[in-house]
């Protein structure tokens, strides 16, 4: 028996897609809840096709290319899968008797779908008086004008506010590469959840928790928005830089693309990384001795530092600055985080291994960013193949016929392969490399990772 | 009967950045009593600006402000040997401690989680920092920049030949509260069954890389490194594109086909082959962005969104902080909530993050005012006279 975890017991249905409630799923289960992710027959979570930025392990479709890509095996890690047709009357049928078993019910439908089906809050409570609903949608529940929009956290890092604020000096407004406001409302959810359930378990009540993830963005620039409001100032793009540190900057350093980060707190800091550098002569000139001289001149700083960091490695620099009382931080990428000492002194990036038939051999996912001192936790399991406990849970849990189960297959009520759907292509990284979409491949990973 | 779901929580705040005053402010929003507990001269944090007024006092600094409404506030040096035992009778009575000191600080004081549960075995202690509790880094000096650079996000935001870059504002520190709220709160589930508390490590660095899943996993799948946009071409779905009075943003997916964003856009020429699939609108990305911005210039930002949502595309509008600040779909879903500031007045504040259906968010005090309750916490809760909350002031204990 595995260490005791906070959420063993708890069962939850996690009708979810892509990003935001699937992943608040993954780090449920690694809190020892059991999660059920349901999946239509022609409907499977689009990260199974190697979309949103996903690859394939090996780069290889392999013969079951649904279960093989890397976002949908990191984000689903450690749940069970169901698959049954929630469009069918029959397939609601069977997750109304799941719902009435569970602890909770997590969804990410258009506002419209479980009211249309039927499945919305006050209906799930029918079947189970003490549900816990939770319900996440670009904008949130409700007759506001934007209410039936679509929205996606690509998108979205637009609207709310944060790309506006974000950019490099005098150029456009400007937004992170990945899907920024999705992962907000992953730990929305994780918060409102364990509220929820320590609300229920005092007073016998469930309820529904209804996160728009258009608000949490919204709520990450609050600062800004109290200056707008009482002052009348929009704040404008400032690249890299801080109105309380200079310099603060990326500076380039040996090899290719890397940089580090530097942030100057202090008079006394500067004055130091002067010395480090042997600029004597810049520490003694006063149109650098205090912050708002150095955040006139950055420019002419910037350079001097340049030519510096140029000769170094990006953790030369790193060392050399914090041991000297600078923050700094090299630029960390894709291939460093794997071999960083302190990323791998705290586990924070675990080997997953699949069993043999899965053919997928060891990856490495990214854990949880807490440690709980009473649990210690891990990954538990590899992400589920497609409809991999359609038996245990309709025949075991739910008592249906061997017979009455094929007949379902049969009917396409449920499945376990997904219909309707196209894998992304794999494709050759050198061309990538050549077409400037992956900044760099290398070919011994598996050896280098000890995978 | 609990009116909201953390009513019945204690909370000491010793925190003095963003992440562990949100964190904190999270549950004082979902009904926990959370009191502030701040150094004689303040928290660090209220020398953060924006400042109303642009006026850097202390009691004006918009970071402290969102950061610690509905929260109580006294003063307290927990340095000092009367300090430290006035803190431990408070912790005595306490559910959680939230704090954001260097690693091993509280242990230095002999406030360590450890030590506080010999008095109080419930009590469980969130630390929030850059790097966590352990490992090479945890003591290494960081800033919201260094966290960003740390954490993968910044190696693909930007653009190819210019440096990587940074989110606006404190987003990392931010992102350190939410996701420390999350784990806490579990945790805080678990001990209320149990009788007995932990301690959570929240690295913000981690915070911050664990939203990167499909940049971290891409190597131990295939061996490659993301890397950022190029600056010119294939900016559709990764950039701002120009209107006429704004900027806008707009992707493939959703319940739109390519030909419905052609009609979108009135380009037939995006019918061509050229364009049919992802991989050639990547390759012919400038020709591709020459026709949309040219549609897009003609036409206002709000007119483009509203239109857009009727052919169901994904899209985006870049909103300034004003535009938001009268946003009717925030206000149709009650995210601002007004309050009564000593020196700011009357102000709509941005509070509401998620609805509970049956425990609502409660707007109850604006942040505290330096040491504001310490007559009602010392007096009324710990017992202490007025004679003897003179004296801690003069000896400069609050």
């Amino acid at each position: 028996m595995d260490n005791p975890k906070p959420l063993d017991g708890l069962r939850i249905l996690d009708s979810t897609y892509v990003f935001a409630l699937p992943y608040a799923g993954g780090h449920l289960a690694d809190l020892g809840a059991e999660v059920i992710k349901i999946e239509g027959p022609s409907r499977p979570d689009v990260t199974r096709t190697g979309g949103y930025a996903g690859v394939f392990a090996d780069n290889d479709h392999g013969e079951d290319w649904w279960n093989r890509p890397s976002t949908f095996n990191l984000i689903n890690r450690g749940k069970n899968s169901l698959v049954i047709n929630m469009a069918d009357p029959e397939g609601r049928e069977l997750f109304k008797e799941m719902v009435k078993i569970s602890d909770v019910v997590m969804e990410n439908f258009t506002p419209r779908v479980m009211k249309g089906w039927g499945l919305d809050y006050p209906n799930l409570k029918k079947l189970n008086p003490n549900i816990i609903m939770i319900s996440n949608t670009g904008y949130g529940h409700g007759e506001g004008p934007y209410s039936s929009y679509p929205s996606q956290a690509t998108t979205a890092e637009l609207s709310h506010g944060m790309a506006n604020l974000t950019g490099y000096e005098n150029g456009p407004p400007s937004k992170a590469g990945a899907s920024f406001v999705d992962f907000l409302a992953t730990w929305t959810a994780l918060f409102a959840l364990g509220g929820a359930l320590k609300y229920r378990n005092e007073t016998g009540k469930g309820q529904w928790i209804d996160i728009g993830m258009y608000q949490t963005g919204v709520m990450f620039i609050s600062e800004y928005l109290l200056d707008a409001q009482l002052n009348g100032q929009e704040s404008a793009r400032i690249g890299n830089k801080s109105p309380n540190r200079a310099p603060q900057n990326c500076y380039q350093t040996i090899g290719n693309d890397q940089w580090i980060a530097i942030s100057v707190d202090s008079d006394e800091e500067w004055q130091t990384l002067c010395s480090l550098m042997n600029k004597h002569e810049m520490s003694m000139d006063s149109k650098f001795a205090h912050l708002n001289d150095r955040i006139k001149n950055h420019e002419e700083i910037d350079a001097v530092i340049t030519e510096w960091t140029r000769q170094k490695t990006k953790y030369d620099v790193m060392h050399l600055l914090q041991e000297n009382g600078i923050a700094a931080g090299p630029v960390i990428n894709s291939q460093d985080i794997h071999y960083d000492e302190h990323f791998i002194s705290r586990n924070f990036i675990e080997k997953v291994a699949y069993p043999e038939d899965r053919n997928m051999g060891t990856r490495m996912f990214l854990g949880r960013p807490y440690k709980l001192s009473n649990h210690p936790l891990h990954i538990t399991k590899p992400a589920p193949k497609f409809g991999e406990h359609n038996a245990y849970y309709l025949k075991t849990i739910l008592g249906i016929s061997d017979e009455e189960f094929e007949t379902m297959y049969e009917n396409g009520l449920i499945a376990d392969i997904p219909g309707d759907r196209e894998p992304s292509a794999t494709f050759d990284p050198l061309k990538r490399i050549e077409a400037k979409t992956l900044a760099d491949w290398d070919p011994d990973y598996k050896k280098n990772l000890g995978i | 009967m609990l009116n909201n779901v953390f009513e019945n929580l204690t909370i000491l705040d010793i925190s003095e950045d963003v992440s562990g005053s949100f964190c904190a402010r999270l549950f004082a929003d979902y009904g926990a009593h959370v009191l502030k507990i701040e150094p004689i001269h303040g928290a660090k944090l209220r020398t953060q600006g924006p400042f109303f007024e642009n006026d850097p006092h202390s009691e004006k600094s918009f970071s402290f402000f969102t950061h610690n409404f509905n929260k109580k506030g006294i003063t307290l040096d927990i340095e000092s040997a009367i300090g430290k035992d006035i803190f431990k009778d408070l912790a005595s009575r306490a559910d959680l401690i939230i704090e954001s000191f260097q690693p091993g600080r509280m242990k230095e004081l002999g406030l360590d989680l450890a030590t506080l549960q010999t008095i109080n075995p419930k009590l469980s202690m969130t630390s929030i920092t850059p790097f966590g509790q352990t490992g090479p880094y945890k003591n290494f000096k960081s800033s919201e920049l260094i966290n960003y650079a740390m954490s993968l996000i910044m190696s693909i935001s930007g653009v190819q030949g210019q440096q990587p870059l940074k989110h606006a504002g404190m987003q990392a520190e931010y992102e350190g509260g939410l996701f420390g709220a999350g784990a806490t709160s579990i945790s805080l589930f678990k001990s209320s069954l149990t009788g007995i508390g932990e301690h959570i490590d929240v690295s913000i660095t981690e915070c911050v890389a664990s939203t990167m899943m499909a940049t971290q996993s891409i190597y131990p799948f295939i061996g490659g490194t993301q890397t950022r946009r190029k600056a010119e071409g294939s900016n559709s779905e990764q950039a701002a594109q120009a209107t006429n009075d704004g900027w806008v943003v707009w992707q493939t997916g959703g319940g739109a086909s390519w030909e419905d964003i052609a009609n979108f856009f009135e380009s037939p020429e995006l019918l061509e082959p050229k364009f049919a699939v992802r991989e050639q609108r990547i390759a012919n990305g400038t020709e591709l962005d020459n026709i949309v911005e040219s549609y897009m210039k003609t036409k206002g930002k709000w007119e483009l969104f509203r239109k857009a949502s009727e052919a169901r595309m994904l899209f985006g509008v870049a909103q300034t902080a004003t535009e938001l600040n009268n946003c009717e779909q925030l206000k149709s879903r009650g995210f601002y909530h007004q309050i009564e500031h000593p020196y700011m007045g009357n102000v709509n504040v941005p509070a509401e993050l998620f609805k509970y259906s049956a425990t609502p968010f409660q707007m109850r005090y604006p942040a505290p005012t330096i040491g504001e309750h310490n007559q009602e916490i010392y007096i009324e809760n710990l017992g202490f006279t007025a004679q003897q909350l003179v004296k801690l002031r003069q000896i400069g204990v609050i």
